[in-house]
C-alpha cells in the first residue's frame, strides 16, 4: 500500500515534469487540490488513511485510471427506485407480519413522517420461494424473484432522515444536505473511464421525469464539473449533443477546424499551457461523442428477443416499455465501457406522492400495481441479459431506494409511511455472494435488529469492490478532506465473494 | 513538512513528546474512537506481572506520580483543549463530576468503582483507555500507581486544579496578531523589467530573488486593459478604450484606467457575485421542495451596492450579521441566503434536525466567511485541528439561536411618502374607531338573551323549526357572514309527515339563486340539495351579504324546519353566514318570514360580537350616519393594508426571542447537554454575554467582535480574498480556511502588511484593489517560461501573472457584450431562465425562448438551486448549496457542446453576425478586423485574417461568429 502511494506521488510529480514543456496551469494544481499535498506531508504518507489523490490529465481528465487495489467490479450500475420502494412489500418476507395482520403494533406507536400509525399490515401481494436459496420474494416483484439466486439482500439497511429529497441526497452523495458529490462523480474522478468517447458517468432519469433531488443525484458538488453524471435517457438524447438542423455537417466541420487553428495560433503564444490544451481537447472529445452517444443510443439494432425480454416492445404498458428502453441503454453503456450508470425508477415530475414514484402512502396496493410491472420485468431481464453476456463478473449492479415504508398503514389511510430504520438493498455480480441474505429487520420489519448496516456501509462496500479504499478517497473542501462516507462507514465483507 | 504537524501540538496544549493524535486523514469519532477494542488487552499484562502489595507507607503523591500521568496520557483528550465525551482531567471538580457516561469516574477510596481505572486498566476490553490509535496504553505501573491513589482516597491538593476557566491557546500562525511592520528591503534588483512601484512589489520581489526566480516584465498595455476589465468587470474593453489607453502619453494612464473602472458600476455587478459564491446565496429553498424566494433578490443588490460605494469592509460586516437594527434591513439577506429543508412532518426527530441544520448554516457561513474558520466541524466534538471547542460552535448557535428563515419588511425602503401617509392614516383610524366605540356603547347591550331561543349559528349544523306551513318555494337569505362570500354545504327542508329531507334534487326539487362563486367544481349551485355533505359538495354565493339560495318544492308541502350548515363534515367554519332570515311562499312571490337569525343567540367570536353587529340595533336616520362612518373604518384599513404591501418585504429573515441552546452530545438533537451562553470562540477571547442577553444585541456584539482592531481573522481573510480573486489563487490558497488543515500563506508578511494597512486606510477594498492593482506584481505579462516553472509551477510566488478561464457568469456577459445584445438594466428582481411549476415541490422547465429581459447580466438571474442555467451552469458554475470560496476550473465536452450548440450560443452568434454588418460592412475583411477588435482587442494577424475571410465566404459569417465565441482567446484571461 505504501508503494501504491508514493508512486501515486511519483506519478503525479512525473506528470507535472512531463507535460508537454513543462508546464502546468494553476487549473491542474487545482484539480489536484491541492496547495496541501504540494506543500508536504510526504513524511505522513505511511499513514495508511492519507488521501490517495488521483492523477488527473487535464487534457483528458476521464482517462482511465488504476484502482487503490485490485478490484472485483470495473463499472457499477445502480438502480435507484425514487419515492421509497416498500421492502414490505418486495423482499423482505416477515410471516409475523402476516400473523398480526390487523393487530396493533406492540410498544409505543411511532410518530413517523406524516403522523400516526394505524395497524400492522400485511403486504397485499404474497411471498414465494425462490430458486435453490428458497428466498422468499413478492409477486409484486415476481421476475426479479426468480433471479434471487444471483443476488446478495441486505434487509438492515438503516438511513438517517425520513425526508426524500435528504433521503435520496443520502443514498446517492453520502449526506443528507444539498451540495456533495454523488457516488458516481467521486468513482469517475478515482477511477476515470474506460471509454473516452462516452461520458464517464450517466445519470438515466425515468422516461416520467426526473427524482426528487433532480441533479443532486448525479452533481459533482464540489468536484470538478468534469466529474459530474451526463443525463439522458433512450427518449431524449445529451442537451446540445446534436449539430443543428441549419447547419451543414459540411459547414460544422469548417467552422470547427477553422475554431481549432484559431486555438493553436493562440497556444503558441503560451506554449504548454495546459489548460489551454485542454479546451482544444474537449472540441475533439465533444466531436467523437457527436459520433459515439447517438450510436449507443441507438436501440434499433437491438434483436427482437431483446427487446420483448426486456419488455420494451410492450404496447399496453408504455411506461414500462419506456423504461425497459432506459435498462436496454445502461447495459449498452455498461457494455461500452462507461464507468457508473445510474438508472432512475419513478420520478417526481409528472406526479407527487406515489403517482409517478414508489412513494405510496394513501394507496399502497393502487400505486404499486402501477409501479411494479414497470421496475419488475425490465430490470430482471437487464440482470439476466448482463448474465448471459458475461458482463456480471466485472459489473456490480446495486439496488436501492432512498428509505423503506412502514409495516403499519398510516392512520386512516391504506399505505404506509416513510421508514429509515430499517430497509432492503441489494447488490449482484462482479465480487458478491449470490443468493445471500445479510441482516434482518425486526419481525415485522420495521428497524434493522440482525447487523444493521449504515448507508455509509452500503457505500464503502461499493467502492471496496471496485477497489477503492473509502478512508482514502477523499478531496480537500473548505477545511476538510471529504469522503463519500464522511467519517463513517465499513466495508460489509459478509457480502463478498 | 513538520509545521503542520508541530503548530497542531502546540495548539492543543499537548506536550510535544506525545504522539499526536492529529495526523490528517486519522478522522476519528470520538466515541468510536473511545468504544473501539484493541489488540493489546489488558489482561496479557496482568498475566506478565506482578502486583506489587499495597502498603500505607508507600503513599502515592499526586503532583509527582500522578499529574504527569494525566499530562502524558489524558490531557489531550480531556484537558483544557478538548473535553472528549464532555470529559475533563485537568479541573478537580470536572474530574470528579465525570463526563456523559454518567458514572463517578473517580470513587475515593474505591478503584474498583472508578471508571477512571477501569478505563485505563483495560478491565472492559471495549472500553480503554487511551483507545487504540491515540497513543500506547498506559503502561502495567501506571495503571497500579492509579489504583494507590484512589484506593488511598485519591487525594488532590486544590493548587494543583487546573483554573475553572476553559484557557483554550494556539499559536497557531493565523491567530497571532498581525505584525504590523513595514516591506523589505530589496536590492539588486532588475527594476527595468519589474519596476518597484508599490510595497506589494517589495513583499513579492523579496521571495522571487529568495528563490532565485526572475520576474516578468510588465505586460503590453493591450493586455492590460484587456485584463483590467476582464477582472474588475467581467466584461471586455471597448474598441474606443483599448484605443485611447494605448495611444495615450499619460504616465498615469494605466492608474487612472484602474480607479475609472473601480468607479463603474459594472465593478460592484462582477465582485458581488465573488461574494455571494463565498456566503452560498442562492434564490430557492433547496432540498425537496425547492420553492423560489422571489424577493430575496434585495440582499444582492445591498452587496452590489456595497462595493460600489466601497463601504468599509468594517459596516458591510456589521450589516450582514445585525442590518435590522443598523438600520439596514436587507443585509441580513446574509444570514438566511442559505438553503433550509421546509418539508414538515408530525416526526420531532426531522424537526429538531432541521432546525440544527439551520443553525449550522448560519454558523457556519457566518464563521467561514469572515473568520475563514471551519467552525461547524465542532459541531458534534471539539474541532479535530483546529482550537475551536465543541461548546464553542454552539456558542455562535446561541448568538444565532433567535434567528429564522422568512421575509421581513426592510424598514429603510420604506418611500418618505408611504411612510408620512401610513402614519396619518393610522391617526385617523384610532379616531374613527374611537367614534365608533360611542355608537356602539349608545346602543346599549344586545337584546336580553331569553328572547332568543335558538343556539348561535354554527358551521356544522343549524335547526330552524317553525310552525307547520303550506309552502311550495323556500328561500334562505344571507345577510352577514363571519368571513367572505357565505358557503352552505346543504340546505335541508322537512315535513312533519316524516323525518326525510325532501328538498333533495333527486325528488325533483330545483335550487336557483341569487348568484354563484365563480368556476369551481367544488362549490356549484347544485351541491346545495345534492345530499352530499361536506366543503368538497357545496354552494358559495357570489356576494357577502344580500344574497339568496332557495328550493322549489315540486309540489305544496307541509314543511317545519330547515336545516343547513357550512360544513358537516366539520373541517371548515369561515365563509359562515350568520344573519340571515328563511322565508316560504306558494307562488315564488309573495314570501313569508318563517325564521331567522333575530331567534338565535347572537353570533360571538371569543365572546365578543362582531365590531359592526351593533348597526343592526340601529334605526333611522342614525344608523345611516353610522353606518357611514363604519365604513371610513373599512376603508382606512384597505387603504393601510396597501400601503403596507406597497413596501418592500425581502427574504432577509425573521428574529425572534432568543432560544435557549444546549451543547448536543455528538450533535445528537435528542441528546442535549449544559446551557451555553452566547459567545464567541474560546480561543479567541469572549463576548461577555449571558443566557439573559437579548436576541438583537448578540449578532451585533458578534458583529463589532468580529471588526474590532485587535481580531486577527477578519482583515487578513478579506484581503486574502480579493488577491484571490485577483490572481487566481490566494495568498492563502485556503480562502475560506485559515485553519491548521488549510494552507500557510505564501507571503505571510504580505498578508499582514495589507491586513494592517486595509483596516488602517478605513478598511477600504478600493484602497485593497488598488494596492494589487497598481503593482508591478499585478501587471507582468502572463507568459510562461520554463525556467520558474521547474521550481515554481503554480506561480505562487508570482512570476508572471496566471491566466486563467473565465467564469460561467463572465463567459454569458462577455458573450452578450460582444453580441450587442447585453441589456445593462441594474438591480431590483431578477430574470429567471425557468418556468416554474409552482406544485408543493417546485418544479422547473428551461426556457426555450430569450427576450431583452434574459440579456441581463448574469448577477440578475435568480439563482435556483439545484437548476443551472442551460448553457453555462457546467462552467463549474455553483448553485449556492454550500459556500464556496474558489471555483473549480473544469474543462470538459459538455461546455464544448453547450458553446457550439445551443440555442442560446447560436442566436447570439447571429447578434454578432448583424452587428458587424452593421457597424462594419459589407465585405468579409471589414467584419473580421471588427470581430477581432470586439472579441481579443487586437486587429487580426494577415494569417488570421486571410483563414477568416476563407471561412466567411465559404460558410457565411454566422459560422465565423461562432467559432469566435468559442475560441480560447475570447474566454481567458491572461
Amino acid at each position: 500500500m505504501q508503494d501504491k502511494i508514493k508512486n501515486s506521488l511519483l506519478n503525479r510529480r512525473g506528470f507535472l515534469g512531463n507535460t508537454a514543456t513543462g508546464l502546468s496551469s494553476i487549473a491542474l494544481t487545482h484539480l489536484l487540490s491541492q496547495n496541501r499535498l504540494l506543500v508536504g506531508r510526504t513524511d505522513e504518507v505511511a499513514d495508511s488513511k492519507n488521501p490517495i489523490r488521483p492523477v488527473i490529465d487535464p487534457e483528458n481528465p476521464n482517462r482511465n485510471r488504476a484502482p487503490h487495489f485490485p478490484a472485483a467490479a470495473k463499472n457499477v450500475l445502480m438502480i435507484f427506485c425514487a419515492g421509497a420502494c416498500s421492502h414490505i412489500d418486495t423482499f423482505d418476507y416477515k410471516p409475523e407480519l402476516i400473523r398480526r395482520d390487523g393487530q396493533p403494533m406492540p410498544g409505543d406507536s411511532p410518530i413517523t413522517f406524516q403522523g400516526a400509525q394505524g395497524n400492522l399490515q400485511k403486504s397485499p401481494w404474497e411471498f414465494k420461494p425462490r430458486g435453490e436459496s428458497g428466498k422468499m420474494v413478492s409477486t409484486l416483484v415476481d421476475h426479479i424473484g426468480e433471479l434471487a439466486d444471483d443476488i446478495s439482500f441486505i434487509h438492515s439497511l438503516t438511513g438517517k432522515t425520513n425526508t426524500h429529497g435528504p433521503g435520496e441526497n443520502f443514498m446517492s452523495t453520502g449526506f443528507t444536505l444539498d451540495g456533495f458529490p454523488s457516488m458516481g462523480a467521486w468513482v469517475t474522478y478515482a477511477l476515470g473511464s474506460e471509454n473516452e468517447e462516452l461520458p464517464a458517468f450517466v445519470a438515466i432519469p425515468d422516461p416520467r421525469g426526473t427524482p426528487q433531488s433532480s441533479v443532486n443525484n448525479w452533481g459533482p458538488g464540489f468536484l470538478p464539473a468534469v466529474f459530474q453524471g451526463t443525463d439522458f435517457n433512450a427518449a431524449s438524447p445529451i442537451r446540445n449533443l446534436v449539430r443543428p438542423d441549419r447547419i451543414s455537417l459540411e459547414r460544422d466541420r469548417a467552422t470547427r477546424d477553422y475554431l481549432k487553428r484559431l486555438n493553436e495560433r493562440h497556444l503558441e503564444k503560451f506554449p504548454g499551457d495546459t489548460e489551454l490544451a485542454a479546451r482544444i481537447a474537449s472540441y475533439e472529445l465533444a466531436a467523437r461523442m457527436q459520433l459515439s452517444v447517438p450510436k449507443i443510443s441507438d436501440l434499433s439494432t437491438e434483436p427482437a428477443h431483446i427487446l420483448s425480454m426486456y419488455g420494451a416492445d410492450d404496447s399496453e404498458n408504455k411506461l414500462k416499455a419506456g423504461f425497459a428502453r432506459n435498462c436496454i441503454l445502461a447495459r449498452r453503456l455498461i457494455e461500452s465501457g462507461v464507468r457508473f450508470v445510474q438508472l432512475f425508477n419513478g420520478a417526481y415530475q409528472t406526479g407527487g406522492e406515489g403517482v409517478s414514484n414508489w412513494d405510496g402512502h394513501k394507496t399502497l396496493k393502487k400505486n404499486y400495481d402501477v409501479h411494479g410491472p414497470i421496475l419488475d420485468q425490465p430490470v430482471a431481464a437487464l440482470l439476466k441479459d448482463l448474465k448471459q453476456r458475461g458482463m456480471l463478473e466485472d459489473t456490480l449492479v446495486v439496488w436501492c431506494t432512498e428509505f423503506g415504508r412502514m409495516p403499519t398503514f398510516q392512520k386512516g389511510a391504506s399505505g404506509r409511511d416513510h421508514n429509515p430504520s430499517g430497509f432492503t438493498g441489494w447488490l449482484a455480480g462482479a465480487g458478491v455472494k449470490r443468493g445471500y441474505t445479510y441482516g434482518a429487520t425486526d419481525e415485522f420489519g420495521y428497524k434493522a435488529v440482525d447487523k444493521p448496516a449504515t448507508v455509509y456501509d452500503f457505500h464503502a462496500t461499493i467502492l471496496h469492490l471496485l477497489g477503492l479504499n473509502h478512508e482514502r478517497l477523499s478531496f480537500y473542501h473548505n477545511g476538510i478532506e471529504r469522503r463519500l462516507t464522511d467519517v463513517h462507514g465499513h466495508v460489509i465483507h459478509d457480502l463478498l465473494v | 513538512m513538520l509545521t503542520d504537524l508541530s503548530d497542531c501540538q502546540r495548539d492543543t496544549g499537548m506536550p510535544s513528546k506525545q504522539p499526536s493524535r492529529f495526523l490528517p486523514g486519522s478522522r476519528i469519532l470520538f466515541l468510536v474512537c473511545c468504544l473501539a477494542a484493541i489488540g493489546i488487552g489488558p489482561h496479557a499484562v496482568a498475566q506478565n506481572e506482578a502486583v506489587p502489595p499495597l502498603a500505607d507507607s508507600d503513599r502515592v503523591d499526586f503532583a509527582s506520580e500522578v499529574l504527569p500521568i494525566f499530562e502524558a496520557k489524558c490531557y489531550s483528550c480531556h484537558g483544557p483543549a478538548k473535553q472528549e465525551s464532555n470529559y475533563r482531567l485537568d479541573i478537580k471538580q470536572r474530574a470528579l463530576e465525570g463526563g456523559d457516561f454518567g458514572n463517578p469516574p473517580i470513587v475515593s477510596g474505591n478503584s474498583k468503582e472508578s471508571d477512571l481505572w477501569i478505563y485505563v486498566s483495560g478491565e472492559d476490553p471495549d472500553l480503554i483507555m487511551p483507545p487504540s490509535g491515540s497513543g500506547p496504553p498506559l503502561t502495567l505501573s501506571q495503571v497500579e500507581t492509579l489504583k494507590r491513589w484512589i484506593d488511598q482516597g485519591a487525594e488532590w491538593p486544590e493548587h494543583l486544579s487546573g483554573h475553572g476557566k476553559e484557557g483554550i491557546t494556539t499559536d497557531h500562525w493565523a491567530f497571532q496578531p498581525l505584525r504590523k511592520e513595514g516591506p523589505p528591503q530589496v536590492d539588486d534588483w532588475p527594476s527595468d523589467v519589474f519596476p518597484i512601484d508599490n510595497p506589494v512589489d517589495l513583499f513579492v520581489a523579496e521571495r522571487l530573488q529568495k528563490n532565485s526566480i526572475s520576474p516578468s516584465p510588465v505586460a503590453d498595455r493591450t493586455s492590460l486593459i484587456r485584463r483590467l476589465y476582464l477582472d474588475l468587470h467581467g466584461l471586455q474593453p471597448g474598441p474606443d478604450e483599448v484605443r485611447e489607453f494605448n495611444e495615450t502619453s499619460s504616465s498615469k494612464a494605466y492608474e487612472q484606467l484602474v480607479a475609472k473602472l473601480l468607479d463603474h458600476p459594472h465593478y460592484g455587478e462582477r465582485w458581488a457575485r465573488h461574494w455571494l459564491d463565498v456566503v452560498r446565496f442562492g434564490e430557492s429553498t433547496g432540498y425537496e421542495v425547492n420553492r423560489d424566494r422571489a424577493n430575496a433578490y434585495h440582499y444582492r443588490d445591498y452587496v452590489i451596492e456595497a462595493l460600489n460605494q466601497d463601504k468599509p469592509y468594517r459596516d458591510f460586516v456589521r450589516e450582514q450579521l445585525a442590518g435590522d437594527i443598523l438600520g439596514v434591513d436587507e443585509a441580513t439577506g446574509f444570514l438566511v441566503g442559505g438553503p433550509n429543508d421546509i418539508v414538515k412532518s408530525p416526526d420531532i426527530n426531522l424537526t429538531l434536525m432541521q432546525r440544527q441544520d439551520e443553525l449550522a448554516d448560519y454558523v457556519h457561513t457566518t464563521s467561514a466567511s469572515f473568520l475563514a474558520l471551519t467552525v461547524a466541524c465542532a459541531r458534534c466534538h471539539n474541532h479535530k485541528f483546529d482550537a475551536i471547542l465543541q461548546k464553542d460552535y454552539y456558542a455562535l448557535q446561541a448568538v444565532f439561536s433567535g434567528v429564522q428563515h422568512g421575509e421581513r419588511l426592510l424598514k429603510n425602503k420604506i418611500p418618505e411618502a408611504v411612510r408620512v401617509e401610513t402614519e396619518t392614516k393610522n391617526k385617523q383610524l384610532a379616531s374613527a374607531l374611537a367614534k365608533l366605540e360611542e355608537w356602539r356603547s349608545s346602543t346599549g347591550k344586545p337584546t336580553a338573551e331569553s328572547a332568543r331561543l335558538l343556539e348561535m349559528v354554527n358551521a356544522k349544523l343549524n335547526s330552524d323549526p317553525f310552525p307547520p306551513s303550506q309552502a311550495r318555494f323556500v328561500r334562505f337569505s344571507i345577510k352577514r357572514t363571519s368571513s367572505a362570500e357565505p358557503c352552505l354545504d346543504e340546505l335541508e327542508i322537512f315535513s312533519p309527515d316524516h323525518d326525510k329531507n325532501i328538498a333533495l334534487a333527486s325528488l325533483g326539487c330545483i335550487s336557483t339563486s341569487s348568484g354563484n362563486y365563480a368556476n369551481n367544481p367544488k362549490h356549484q349551485l347544485k351541491h346545495i340539495n345534492d345530499g352530499v355533505y361536506g366543503n368538497n359538495n357545496s354552494w358559495i354565493c357570489d356576494k357577502t351579504e344580500g344574497g339568496w339560495v332557495q328550493i322549489e318544492l315540486p309540489q305544496e308541502t307541509l314543511i317545519h324546519r330547515v336545516d343547513w350548515g357550512r360544513d358537516r363534515n366539520e373541517v371548515y367554519r369561515d365563509r359562515l353566514t350568520t344573519d340571515y332570515e328563511i322565508a316560504i311562499s306558494l307562488d315564488g312571490e309573495n314570501w313569508q318570514a318563517v325564521s331567522s337569525s333575530a331567534s338565535r343567540k347572537p353570533f360571538l367570536i371569543n365572546g365578543k360580537e362582531p365590531e359592526d353587529a351593533f348597526l343592526a340595533r340601529l334605526s333611522g336616520k342614525t344608523a345611516d350616519t353610522a353606518r357611514a362612518e363604519y365604513q371610513q373604518v373599512v376603508q382606512l384599513r384597505k387603504r393601510i393594508a396597501e400601503l403596507k404591501a406597497s413596501t418592500p418585504t425581502g427574504y432577509v429573515g425573521q428574529f425572534g426571542a432568543a432560544q435557549e441552546i444546549r451543547r448536543l452530545h455528538r450533535g445528537d438533537p435528542l441528546a442535549p447537554r449544559e446551557v451555553v451562553v452566547p459567545d464567541t470562540l474560546s480561543v479567541m477571547g469572549s463576548l461577555g454575554l449571558d443566557e439573559k442577553t437579548p436576541e438583537p444585541e448578540r449578532r451585533l456584539k458578534l458583529a463589532d467582535w468580529m471588526v474590532d482592531a485587535s481580531n486577527p481573522l477578519t482583515a487578513r481573510v478579506i484581503v486574502n480574498r480579493v488577491w484571490h480573486y485577483h490572481f487566481g489563487a490566494g495568498l492563502v490558497a485556503t480562502p475560506s480556511d485559515f485553519g491548521v488543515n488549510g494552507a500557510r500563506p505564501t507571503h505571510p508578511e504580505l498578508l499582514d502588511w495589507l491586513a494592517w494597512q486595509f483596516m488602517e486606510n478605513g478598511w477600504s477594498l478600493k484602497w485593497l484593489h488598488r494596492q494589487i492593482l497598481n503593482s508591478s506584481t499585478y501587471r507582468q505579462t502572463s507568459i510562461p517560461r520554463s525556467q520558474p516553472t521547474k521550481v515554481d509551477a503554480d506561480c505562487r510566488l508570482l512570476w508572471r501573472f496566471p491566466p486563467r478561464r473565465l467564469e460561467a457568469e463572465a463567459i454569458r456577459d462577455c458573450v452578450l457584450q460582444l453580441s450587442g445584445k447585453l441589456n445593462p438594466k441594474a438591480g431590483g428582481p431578477g430574470f429567471l431562465l425557468f418556468e416554474i411549476d409552482r406544485e408543493n415541490v417546485h418544479h422547473y422547465f428551461p426556457l426555450k425562448e430569450f427576450t431583452d429581459e434574459h440579456f441581463r447580466r448574469m448577477i440578475y438571474m435568480t439563482k435556483i438551486r439545484q437548476e443551472q442555467d442551460e448553457v453555462f451552469g457546467v462552467f463549474d458554475c455553483p448553485d449556492g448549496g454550500q459556500t464556496i470560496p474558489q471555483r473549480n476550473r473544469s474543462t470538459t465536452a459538455l461546455q464544448a457542446l453547450n458553446l457550439l450548440n445551443s440555442k442560446f450560443m447560436l442566436q447570439q452568434a447571429g447578434y454578432l453576425a448583424e452587428r458587424l454588418r452593421n457597424e462594419g460592412g459589407a465585405t468579409p475583411e471589414v467584419q473580421v478586423k471588427l470581430a477581432f477588435e470586439l472579441a481579443y482587442s487586437r486587429e487580426p494577424t494577415n494569417a488570421e485574417l486571410q483563414d477568416s475571410v476563407e471561412l466567411i465566404k465559404l460558410h457565411g459569417l454566422d459560422a465565423f461568429c461562432r467559432a469566435l465565441l468559442n475560441s480560447n482567446e475570447f474566454l481567458f484571461l491572461s
